[in-house]
């Protein structure tokens, strides 16, 4: 047993270790991103041996609690898969796909946000948690625009400060308001108040704001627009860690936000939160209908996640902390699992569905990869996304919002339609002979065939757990 | 013991030899079809042995003996996932074990008329094994949360099937027909979730479930999406629309699959889950069934009727025939339910055998329109020949499995007592005289006369694999048509639990 501070210090101090590291060695040196995998899977291991059990706090500002360490664990290692995926596009160069700099930097920006989501699901005062979101958030501004001379990224990076920074005044000013109604910063003073005066127009004012501004980073629906933008003009790389890490902490912020502060009026919130969630999971669905570029694509789809995700708040707390976590956990399986994939692809293809066609017969391998990813998020069982979506579900079932979940659970009707859409591609097409060969390196194959066995198994995993003992002496 | 293994075997070897087969090369395509085949064979065995094992057992004993919950055999329980009670809960009584008989006939006899299909056999087989497992699993699993992963697998099967290998319109065909279940199923697993929480007991088990009363609140809304879910795989009336593109566009052992086995899990599932779980809400809503079965048992015969594709004349006869099966159900008697399960039985034999003839005269003369074609009997009287004996099944012709089910659901709807449900059943008795119409219509047509492109007189007739087919699904036929009886007393030990829960 550690404490629970270790794995935190290590991650902040990894960074810094990286860049200050890249300063001392050649510039073609592979050192720091082994570095940074040993780093995070030290971290990752570590972060099992901690205690699970009693909320502990730390100075009264920082907690720990099974639902942060899970948390921990989800965002380290998205982004150590998000770390060893982007080597690619440092190493080589292509019509398709220019070849960025600053390798360590890049890193370090990475882990810094995974801090940065650290923070937010230890916070237990309004200003750490406010920190901790914008430490999550402004490294990505910088990851975005990664690619100086990507006139396109140029352009995202702008829309993402732009909106961002919006978001960021909305939250603030969220802020402001809870601690004029309160008088206080700290997050269980702010409950009792909470259950004192549920009715003040304070609080609900400054609910509304606090729900805006993470609706900006959630991609809730009236403020979604940004996502395909930034995710079509972000690095491949960029834009999955974006689709995952950023989801997960928005998502986590909103959990701690309902489910501590805010937990005495989670009744009277529970139509708006079903209402945001109905409209963005349909309305990402719909945007994602006639897309035919990949990225564009992925970010209707995870706008449409982020609908679904929100469904599970709607529970009582433990289903939801459950149920987020472990949907949380697959979402970023498949997710990852389809980016390696459109990774290698647009390498040196253009980045459509055309670019897919006759995967099934040019490399059976990525074909079969493809589909296990794009059924698991939609949700398809036997596979590991079914069962992530029934707990979101499962959850919102608990307080018997059933209208809200059949309208969801219909919404996934079209969800497949659209994955199908991509599935054709790759698997009924015929092979555009003016492609180029795919190239697939051992690195990457290993990552598809781990993420698949992941995602395959996931839902089949408790079976064998509970019934080890049974098979072994029956 | 050993029958527990075995039957469990049942699905798990399916996915087990296509597991198998995936590392080896394509370089060995026809060693890895006779694995495929041989392991068909071996569940066709242990299906036929169990289900003669659970014959002897049950044939004493007197039906209304075990009240309203199902005597299972063979049972499988272990606990699976502990946070929301789901477990890994398989048996099998003789409704199901019968189910299973058919489709592990309908997979051999599948794969014997796919031998030869274009493209890479190795996925092909490779699917129709994960097609049999999710269908042998939907017949076999008692806990909700296991049959709802069963049911929507098969769906999503289907589509890499039709799209892949099909012809004409393939991507269209699959993805109406998938989607189309999936929206089915959408349906079904919101009704599971609303059961689940409003039971309070934490189990997904199906005949704990069975033993709670529902409150009304709940079974009024959830039965008619519950019934309607399942309806859908059974092409009921406003969701039949799926089905003769699907198995147009399908290649023939996914089109006997689709229409022999899959549209029988709807009517299953609606006897055994909506109408078991639901009752109440079930002797509420039922009635009003019967106006949506007018379109299905009389104009999708009258559609059959205009149509000279042959598969859109099969698929239209399904739905028309699938409609009786929805009658059985509606009219709530004992004998109608008897009748509805014979005619899952009897007409899952009876379509496999037509799509199975069709997809041979479609494979040799390159078309499926019947005023394109004349004679045929002259070149290849095999495969004629089993076309006319199912579509004389089809038209209910006595001695064969046809006229025993229809029967049987007639002479059990009408002995419903409301006025309604007996003109229906008048009407759905004209159904017969409209199946004869287009039955001999495109018999007539296509089979007799002269044999009219000459270019047809080289054809050649049936080869060993599909006489073994066509000898397989007409032996069935005959012997349900031929010994009614003891098919009809061992359906009725798992009707009588439907039956006793519904009139509570």
């Amino acid at each position: 047993m550690i404490p629970f501070f270790i794995p935190d210090l290590l991650l902040l101090l990894l960074p810094f270790v990286l860049i200050t590291t890249r300063l001392f060695i050649s510039k073609r040196s592979q050192l720091p991103w082994y570095m940074a995998h040993i780093g995070l899977i030290t971290i990752f291991i570590l972060l099992n041996f901690i205690p699970v059990g009693e909320t502990q706090f730390f100075l009264s500002n920082w907690k720990i609690d099974s639902f942060g360490i899970l948390m921990r664990e989800l965002l380290v290692l998205s982004a150590l898969i998000g770390i060893s995926f982007s080597k690619e596009y440092f190493n080589y160069t292509s019509d398709f796909m220019p070849r960025m700099h600053h390798f360590s930097e890049f890193m370090g920006a990475i882990i810094m946000a995974t801090f940065g989501g650290v923070v937010v699901v230890s916070a237990s005062d309004l200003l750490t948690f406010f920190l901790g979101l914008e430490l999550a958030t402004i490294p990505m501004y910088a990851l975005t625009a990664w690619n100086k001379k990507d006139s396109l990224g140029s352009e995202a990076a702008t829309k993402f400060i732009l909106m961002g920074s919006v978001a960021t005044a909305f939250e603030i000013f969220g802020f402001s308001y809870l601690y004029g109604f309160s008088g206080s910063m700290h997050f269980q003073e702010i409950a009792v108040r909470v259950l004192e005066n549920p009715n003040s127009p304070l609080l609900w004012i400054s609910v509304l704001f606090l729900l805006s501004g993470i609706g900006f980073k959630l991609t809730l629906f009236p403020f979604h627009t940004w996502a395909p933008d930034v995710y079509e003009g972000a690095p491949t790389p960029v834009t999955a860690i974006l689709s995952v890490s950023s989801k997960a902490i928005a998502i986590s912020f909103v959990a701690v936000l309902v489910f501590g502060p805010l937990h005495g009026i989670k009744e009277q919130m529970a139509p708006f939160l079903g209402l945001l969630a109905g409209i963005t999971l349909f309305i990402g669905n719909l945007g994602a209908l006639k897309q035919y570029k990949l990225r564009r694509f992925m970010a209707y789809s995870s706008i449409s996640q982020a609908g679904y995700v929100l469904l599970a708040l709607l529970g009582p707390r433990e289903t939801a902390g459950a149920a987020i976590i472990y949907y949380l956990f697959i979402y970023a399986f498949s997710n990852y699992l389809a980016f390696f994939i459109f990774g290698i692809i647009e390498r040196n293809r253009p980045e459509t569905f055309n670019s897919l066609r006759g995967l099934s017969r040019e490399n059976p391998f990525l074909a079969v990869a493809l589909v296990i990813a794009l059924f698991s998020l939609a949700g398809i069982p036997p596979l590991a996304g079914f069962f992530g979506k029934f707990q979101l579900f499962f959850s919102a079932a608990q307080n018997h919002h059933y209208f809200l979940i059949t309208f969801a659970i219909l919404n996934n009707v079209l969800a497949l339609y659209y994955y199908i859409q991509l599935i054709k591609s790759a698997w009924v097409d015929e092979p555009d002979p003016s492609l180029f060969r795919l190239i697939v390196n051992l690195r990457q194959k290993v990552w598809i065939v781990l993420l698949s066995v992941a995602i395959v198994l996931g839902g089949v995993l408790p079976f064998f757990i509970n019934n080890v003992f049974k098979i072994i002496t029956y | 013991m050993i029958d527990v293994i075995l039957f469990n075997l049942i699905w798990v070897l399916p996915l087990l030899v296509m597991l198998i087969c995936t590392p080896i090369p394509n370089t060995y395509t026809r060693a890895i079809k006779r694995i495929h085949l041989s392991s068909a064979i071996i569940v066709l065995g242990i299906a036929a042995y169990l289900t003669l094992k659970l014959f002897l057992l049950t044939s004493g004993v007197s039906p209304s003996s075990n009240g309203s919950v199902f005597s299972l055999h063979f049972v499988t329980q272990v606990s699976w996932w502990n946070a929301f009670g789901a477990q890994y809960f398989i048996g099998a009584d003789a409704l199901s074990l019968l189910m299973v008989l058919l489709t592990s006939v309908i997979v051999l006899t599948g794969m014997l008329v796919s031998w030869s299909i274009p493209g890479n056999a190795k996925i092909f087989f490779a699917l129709i094994q994960i097609l049999a497992t999710s269908v042998y699993g939907v017949f076999m699993s008692f806990d909700l949360l296991l049959f709802f992963i069963f049911y929507e697998m098969e769906a999503i099967c289907m589509y890499l099937m039709i799209a892949g290998f099909g012809s004409g319109k393939k991507d269209y065909g699959g993805k109406k027909l998938t989607l189309t279940l999936a929206l089915g199923s959408s349906m079904i697993l919101a009704a599971f979730l609303g059961i689940y929480v409003e039971s309070g007991i934490n189990s997904w088990n199906l005949l704990e479930l069975g033993q709670v009363v529902f409150p009304m609140s709940l079974q009024m809304w959830a039965f008619p999406l519950l019934f309607m879910g399942f309806a859908v795989s059974g092409s009921l009336f406003p969701f039949h629309f799926w089905s003769p593109d699907g198995h147009s566009a399908a290649p023939t052992a996914v089109s006997m699959f689709a229409a022999g086995v899959m549209m029988k899990m709807g009517p299953y599932a609606c006897l055994r889950i909506a109408i078991y779980l639901m009752p109440e809400a079930a002797r509420i809503y039922l009635p009003y069934l019967v106006y949506l079965l007018i379109f299905n048992v009389l104009l999708s015969g009258w559609i059959a009727i205009r149509h000279k594709d042959l598969k859109y004349i099969t698929a239209y006869s399904s739905i028309s025939h699938l409609g009786l099966i929805f009658l059985g159900i509606a009219a709530m008697t004992p004998l109608a339910f008897r009748g509805a399960v014979l005619q899952m039985l009897s007409h899952g034999f009876l379509t496999a055998l037509f799509f199975a003839t069709i997809g041979m005269i479609y494979s040799r003369t390159h078309t499926r329109d019947i005023t394109q074609m004349g004679g045929l009997m002259r070149v290849m009287p095999f495969i004629g020949v089993g076309f006319v004996i199912a579509g004389f099944a089809c038209l209910g012709l006595p001695g064969l499995s046809g006229f025993i089910a229809e029967a049987t659901i007639f002479i059990g709807s009408f002995q419903n007592e409301s006025s309604l449900m007996r003109v229906v059943t008048i009407l759905a008795v004209l159904s017969i005289t409209v199946t004869a119409i287009y039955v001999l219509q495109a018999a007539n047509r296509m089979l007799h006369g002269p044999v009219s492109p000459n270019s047809f007189y080289s054809l050649p007739d049936a080869n060993f694999k599909e006489k073994v087919t066509i000898v397989i699904l007409v032996f069935s036929l005959f012997a349900i048509g031929l010994f009614p009886n003891w098919i009809s007393e061992f359906i009725d030990t798992s009707i009588s639990p439907i039956y006793t829960n519904l009139i509570r």
